[in-house]
Formats: structure tokens, sequence, C-alpha cells
């Protein structure tokens, strides 16, 4: 009973670090139709920016966070007015190609400048647990998942209740109305990707403190913030709460009883089958 | 096809199939590769250019027709042939059982779920006994490379006649009609579903037996080789880089690919897949409709043609 | 004589909306019937219903004597039900030929098979519908009429029984009104049956055998076209209640 109860507090932690990593691609995928494939090797980068900025600089992962979000979102920024910016009236499918090409030349670079070492950030009091009822929990776990889940809800009263928010926001369901209201779309585009870069950035700092990194854990990282994404719906930012729950759990549960090679194949089973059965999400409107 | 092209497709067709009796040893084994890449690309031309379905999975299909050569070869000690016809077993199976549920989404939800898909058949895999498991399968040796080159090129005309067919069939038009406007496909009486599973289904068998004649070439398979994801990106850019939904498109990309990328890597290790990238990206933006339709408008456009795909496709 | 197309209280709702509610009607054989009804009355929806696109919450759909509201949209295609969209949509990277033919491979029974035998029949429909001249055109080079004209080629090449019209005439001239009347007299004398929906009140006076009336997915009248347009309940549909 007591493993069980650990393995569940480990998936709800996991959860609330997969839905920051999920919130910069909703963000990007709902607002603005772009489905960035490359996503992943974005937290990736983000990792390594603040593992750079704690090994260099001694900079807390935590604290040094804002600076790893701010230069992401000059990334996001940079990339989508100069690159994505071009295919923004194409076919959905070169957007994906195009992202696709990012996500290779991300990983072969950081391959490149990076090595394949795998790396953790570890402050001082990484190895720290406090104990609840019987379950350890991580103190470094704890402070990612729950500073990951305030960002989330930050996301989420921004994009509701500020006028950049409801800029954005207007600016994706109606660019000719959001033109004639002196909207400029590219820098408002640009913005948006920018945000959800920042997100990503972010994500991958917190990532860094609690898992290993190395440039090809893009791709796996993609693949989960579709899944998480898909399964919790693009309609509100809570739904990565609720997917990134789910996902959580669903691994960790899979771990525990069926074993751990099989929890990524459990996760994206359930992305498949949401896909089938209910493609809006669990939090989404009916189709 | 106007009529110059024959004899012209003849005299390369002879001049490929003659290679192992004038090139060294290294270009055939770049050949054998680089024909195999042609397969695939031409395999995933007929879901992703044809149909309009693009699917980031087919390395999902290469893998069983790897793994279907691996098993019976090495378990069973059944010949090569049984083999590869186990892996296209394999594959229709997979591409009817995965193919109905996976087709009916749209099309960039269709693409990641053909993307988990691939990353998830190596961790299956792996918990397989009779597959190897984590440790993989050695094949019997067969030290005859120009077989395996003849049987490439073989495997490639097949799978380009199929494509040339497509254009002239029913089936064919179907995909089309599929690709240009589903829902009117549908009211015009076209079995969209069937079709869909249908070309999956040629993509995969096509995918399958490039997959099982590469395992025996090398001797050996694991799952992380066999289900090679990277096989995703160099099949997809050569179909898009050589023209997608064209005939010949996806043979000359893969042609073309190959050997700049192989050129790089005797300069710069490592840097291939860089280059793929890069390349993506920039013919996404300047020919997003393939090298078959450069060739085609360029002589009216001229250099303009490119600025205009940036001009018609910029927010 | 009996219904070659029979409606039998059908009903569509979706979340919250009842966008066709409890309609029920037949189409006689060799008949025009034509459907009004001011916007937003579930005239497209009815249509979808009948073809396929959609399935009814509640009610059936009776074809030729058979049951098919549970047949899926591409099996009525084959069984010779076509259908026109309001919004036009021709396979854009095909030819004008190739569109059409598209219906020729796969329309009623199974189709042609050949490809050059398909195209032939395409010929023959875009002559019957005035567009002889555009065969080897890019479709989405035609302009609005003529694309319209294309959306019934493309209905005819399928051998249809049935054929449903969802706004053919909408954004045409008074000059291209009359022509596309003459090509619906012309599908109608070879055998089609048809069901027009329109806006364009004079047009649909001139072509229907009977006119049938829906406001806010219910039918309000079904008759001759004189006795329908001077119904009080359908003149008040379309201009409010009047001031006594």
């Amino acid at each position: 009973m007591d493993l069980l109860l650990q393995v569940l507090v480990n998936g709800i932690l996991q959860g609330g670090l997969y839905a920051i990593m999920a919130l910069g691609l909703a963000l990007v995928w709902g607002v603005l139709n772009i489905v960035n494939l490359a996503h992943g090797a974005f937290i990736m980068l983000g990792a390594y920016i603040s593992w750079y900025s704690f090994s260099w600089l001694g900079l807390d992962p935590f604290i040094g966070l804002p600076l790893t979000a701010v230069l992401m979102f000059g990334v996001g920024y940079a990339i989508q007015r100069g690159i994505l910016n071009l295919v923004a009236r194409a076919p959905m499918f070169n957007t994906l190609l195009i992202t696709f090409g990012l996500e290779v030349v991300l990983t072969y670079l950081a391959q490149l400048v990076f090595s394949a070492d795998f790396r953790t950030i570890n402050p001082s009091y990484s190895g720290r647990n406090i104990d609840v009822l019987g379950v350890t929990i991580p103190v470094v776990r704890l402070a990612a998942s729950g500073l990951a889940i305030l960002l989330t809800l930050v996301m989420w009263r921004f994009l509701l209740h500020t006028r950049l928010g409801r800029a954005i926001r207007a600016t994706a369901q109606n660019l000719p109305a959001a033109r004639l209201h002196g909207v400029e779309p590219r820098h408002l585009y640009a913005v948006t990707f920018g945000l959800g870069l920042a997100l990503a950035g972010a994500a991958g700092g917190l990532y860094g403190t609690v898992s290993q990194i190395n440039p090809y854990i893009g791709a796996t990282l993609t693949a989960k913030s579709f899944a998480i994404s898909i399964i919790g719906g693009l309609d509100t930012p809570l739904g990565v709460i609720a997917g990134g729950l789910v996902l959580g759990l669903i691994e960790a549960l899979t771990t525990l009883y069926v074993g751990p090679t099989f929890a990524d194949v459990a996760s994206f089973g359930v992305l498949v089958l949401v896909l089938i059965v209910r493609p809006s999400g669990l939090l989404g409107r009916t189709a | 096809m106007r009529p110059l092209r024959i004899p012209l497709i003849l005299i390369v067709l002879i001049a490929l199939a003659l290679l192992p009796l004038y090139g060294s040893d290294t270009i055939v084994q770049f050949g054998i590769s680089t024909l195999l890449l042609a397969v695939l690309a031409q395999g995933w031309n007929i879901i992703g250019g044809y149909a309009g379905y693009p699917s980031f999975g087919n390395s999902a299909f290469y893998g069983l027709g790897a793994y279907g050569v691996g098993i019976a070869m090495v378990q069973w000690q059944l010949p090569f042939a049984v083999g590869l016809a186990l892996g296209v077993i394999l594959a229709v199976v997979f591409a009817i059982c995965l193919g109905i549920p996976v087709l009916r989404l749209k099309g960039h939800y269709f693409a990641i779920a053909t993307l988990a898909l691939a990353q998830v058949m190596a961790a299956i895999v792996s918990n397989v006994e009779l597959a190897g498991q984590n440790i993989g399968l050695v094949l019997p040796p067969l030290n005859d490379d120009a077989l395996f080159y003849e049987l490439s090129l073989v495997l490639l005309v097949a799978a380009t006649l199929t494509v040339w067919w497509l254009t002239r069939s029913r089936f064919g038009f179907g995909l089309i009609a599929i690709r240009e406007n589903e829902e009117g496909a549908v009211v015009m009486g076209v079995d969209t579903t069937r079709y869909k599973v249908l070309a999956f289904a040629l993509a995969g068998v096509f995918s399958a037996l490039a997959g099982g004649i590469h395992a025996y070439w090398i001797t050996f398979l694991d799952p992380e080789s066999a289900f090679d994801i990277t096989l995703n990106v160099k099949m997809i850019i050569m179909a898009v880089f050589g023209g997608p939904g064209t005939i010949l498109g996806p043979i000359v990309g893969s042609f073309i690919l190959s050997a700049i990328s192989e050129f790089l890597s005797s300069e710069v290790t490592s840097i291939a897949g860089l280059f793929f990238g890069v390349v993506i990206v920039v013919a996404v933006v300047l020919m997003p409709r393939g090298l078959a339709d450069v060739a085609r408008r360029f002589h009216r456009t001229g250099w303009r043609y490119f600025i205009e795909n940036i001009r018609m496709h910029r927010l | 004589m009996s219904p070659i197309l029979e409606a039998r209280g059908l009903t569509r709702r979706f979340a919250g909306l009842v966008a066709v509610h409890d309609v029920s009607f037949s189409l006689s054989p060799g008949e025009i019937l034509g459907f009004i009804g001011p916007n937003g009355a579930g005239k497209t929806t009815l249509i979808s219903l009948l073809s396929g696109t959609l399935a009814p919450t509640e009610g059936e759909v009776w074809f030729e004597g058979r049951r098919i509201d549970r047949l899926a949209a591409f099996r009525r295609a084959r069984l010779g039900i076509g259908r026109t969209f309001q919004i036009m949509q021709p396979f854009p990277g095909l030819s004008v030929l190739d569109n059409v033919a598209v219906g020729a491979l796969f329309g009623r029974g199974r189709g042609q098979s050949k490809l050059a035998l398909a195209r032939e029949s395409a010929r023959e429909c875009l002559e019957f519908v005035g567009l002889g001249k555009h065969v080897d055109h890019r479709a989405e080079d035609l302009g609005g009429p003529d694309r319209k004209r294309l959306e019934l080629a493309k209905a005819l090449a399928m051998q249809p029984r049935v054929l449903l019209c969802d706004e053919v005439m909408a954004g045409l001239n008074l000059v291209e009104i009359d022509e596309v009347i003459d090509i619906i007299r012309k599908v109608r004398d070879t055998g089609i049956s048809v069901i027009v929906i329109e806006h364009v009140i004079k047009a649909i006076r001139t072509l229907s055998d009977r006119i049938m009336v829906l406001h806010h997915g219910e039918k309000i009248a079904d008759g001759a076209p004189d006795s329908v347009l001077t119904d009080s309940r359908v003149v008040e549909a379309y201009l409010g209640k009047k001031r006594s």
C-alpha cells in the first residue's frame, strides 16, 4: 500500500512537470495553429541553458529560470519572424515539415556543441527529501512540480484576462478583423511563439533538475507533449494539467504493475486511444 | 509521360543495373543504401504524396520487414524469400489494424499518431523473446553485395511501376480525390476508409520489403536499428524534395540528397543529419512542391519561382 | 407511383440545437421538388441527412423502397444519390475533365473501371452543362458561375437517380440563372429526380413541380408552387408577422 501511494505521488509530481512541458506546445498549437514538431528539442535547449547558467554562473536553476525563459523567448521570436512566418499561409503540412527539420538541426547542433554526455543540474539541496505519510518526496521534484503548476495557472490568467493575452487570442481567431483593429500580426505571432518557447525553456530548466539531459531527449519529449496536449484538449490551458496528470499517473502505474520499459508504450497507447475516441481531448469541446 | 522520356529512363535503368560490374565496392554499397531509401520514399509517396496523409511512422513497417526476415531465418530456419513474405504479412496486418482507427484522423493528428507509433515500436519489440529482445538477431551471412544491389533495384522498379499504375487507375484517382477534397470524394462514391487503408498497406509492403533486404544485407538487427526513426526524416524529405505526388520525384530526391549527404559525410562526420534538417527547412520555404514542380515551372518563371512561393505563403 | 426518395420524421440535433425537426416528405420519380426557407431553416442540414454526410438523430430515409439512413455516404452515392455543395468544392489539383471523371469512376453501381471510358463520360457531362470548352483547364481557374456548372457535371457523371442541388443559383445573374434552369430541366428530362434548394424565389417557382418550405427546421408548407408561395405562414416566415 505504501508503495502504491509512493508511486501515485511520483506520478502526480511528474504530472505537474509534464503540464508545463506541454503548455508551450498547446499554446502555440491552439492559438496559432502551428504544430511544432521541434518542441521537445526546445525543451532540451532550455535545459542546457539552465545547466550552463548553473555551471558557469552559479545561478540556482529555480532562480535562474526567468533568464532561461527570456533567452528562449528571444529565440522563439526570431524563429517565428524569420522562418515559420514564411509558411504561415501554406498548408499545415509545410509547417510540420519545417519544424521537423528544425528538430533535426537542433539535435545535431546540440550534439556538436554540448557533446552527447548525460548531465543533470544538481543544486546543493538536490539530495534532500521530505517525508509525508510514509511517502518520500524529493524537495527538488516538489519545487519543480509546484512551480510548473503555478506557471500554468499564470499563463491561463494571462491569456484570458490581460490585453496582450486577448490580442493574441483575437488575432488567432480572426486575422483580418484583428488587422483592422491595428494589430500587427507578424509581431503578435512572433510574440506568441516566443512565449511558447519561453515556456518550453522554463520546462527544460525544471526538467534538468529532476532528470538527465542529453541532445537526444527532444523527440521523446515532443511526443509526450503532444500526448499531453491531446489528452487534455487544446481549448483551455488547464487542459495540459489534466493531460499531464493523466500521463504521469499512467506511466507511474504501468511502471509499477507491468514494468519500466512499458511506461512509454502505455502513454502512447493512451494517446492513440484518445485520438481515436475523442480527438478534442478530455477537457475539450465535443468535436 | 512524354515519349522522349521512356528511352532515357531505360538507359538510366540499364546503367544502374550494370553498376556492380564497373563500380567499386563502396559505390555498390552506397547504391544499395540509396536504392532502399528511394523505395522508402516511393512507399511514402503513395500514402503521403498521393493520398495526402503524411505518415511520420513508416519506419515501423521497415522494422517489421526486418524482423520478419530475422525471425523466419534465425528462429525458424526458413529461406530468405519466406522471411520477406512474413515481413510483408506483418506489415499488412499492422496497416489494417492500426490504419483503420488512425486514418480517420485529420492531417496533422494522423502525423502525430504515426510519429507516436513509430517511437514505441522499438520499445515493444525489445520485449518480444522471439525477436531476440534487446540483443537482437544475427542472420546467416551472405557476402554478395551485387545480389542485394540488384534486389534493391528490382524493388525500386516495382515500387515505381506501382506508382505509375496509380496515376492511370481508378484506385489512384480515388486517392488523389481523397487528397484534394475528402468530403467531396465521399459524396462521389469513393470508399475513403478502404482506399486509405489500402494505400497505407501498400506503402507498408514496400517499406517492409526494403527493411527485409537491408536486414539480410547487414546481417544483424536489433530494435533500435530496425525501427530507426531517422529513416522517417530521410524518406519524407527525399519524397518532398523530389516532388510528392509524382512518379519519379521521390527517386530523384533520394538520389540527389543521398549523394550530397555521402559527400558531406566524407568531409565532416556527423554533419549528415544537420544537412538533412537544413535542406528540409530551405526546401519547404522555397520549393514546397519539390523539384518536379521546379522543373515544370522554371523555364516559364525563372528565379521568380522561389520568390513567388515565399510571397504566396508568408504572413 | 411510389416515391423514389422518402424522408420519415427526420430529426437532427446538434448539442443543444435542433436543426431539423420531424420532417417528412416524398419525392416522386421525375419530379422537381423545390426547398425554400429563410436562412438557417435547416435546408442544407436536411440535404446532408439525405446524402449521408450527417446521420439523423431520429427518423428514416428511404430510397427506391430501401431504408438507407444507416448507410455511409459513399454507399448512398453508389446507389444513385448525387449532391452538389453550396460552397463549391472542386478537386483543385485536377483538370476540369478529371474532376468530373472521378464521378464517372465511382458513381452508381461500381462506376467505370477504365479511366479512358470515364473521361469519355466526363466529356459528355461537361458538354451537357455547357462547359465543353473548359475540359482541359485547371479546376481552380474556373470562375464562380462555371464552378457551379462543374459541381453539376460532377454529380451527373455519377449517373444518379436523384440529384440534390444545394443553391446552385446563388450569386448568378439573371441570364446565368435562366441557363441553370434549363440545365436542371434537361437533367429531369433524362429521368433524374431533382431536389433544388434555392433562395431565388422566381426561379424556384418556374422550375419546381412542387415546393416545400422549411422554417426553424420544420416543414411548414408542401404543395404546388403558387399555393405555397401565397400561403400566409410562408409569407410570415420570410417577412415576419404582418401588422394588422
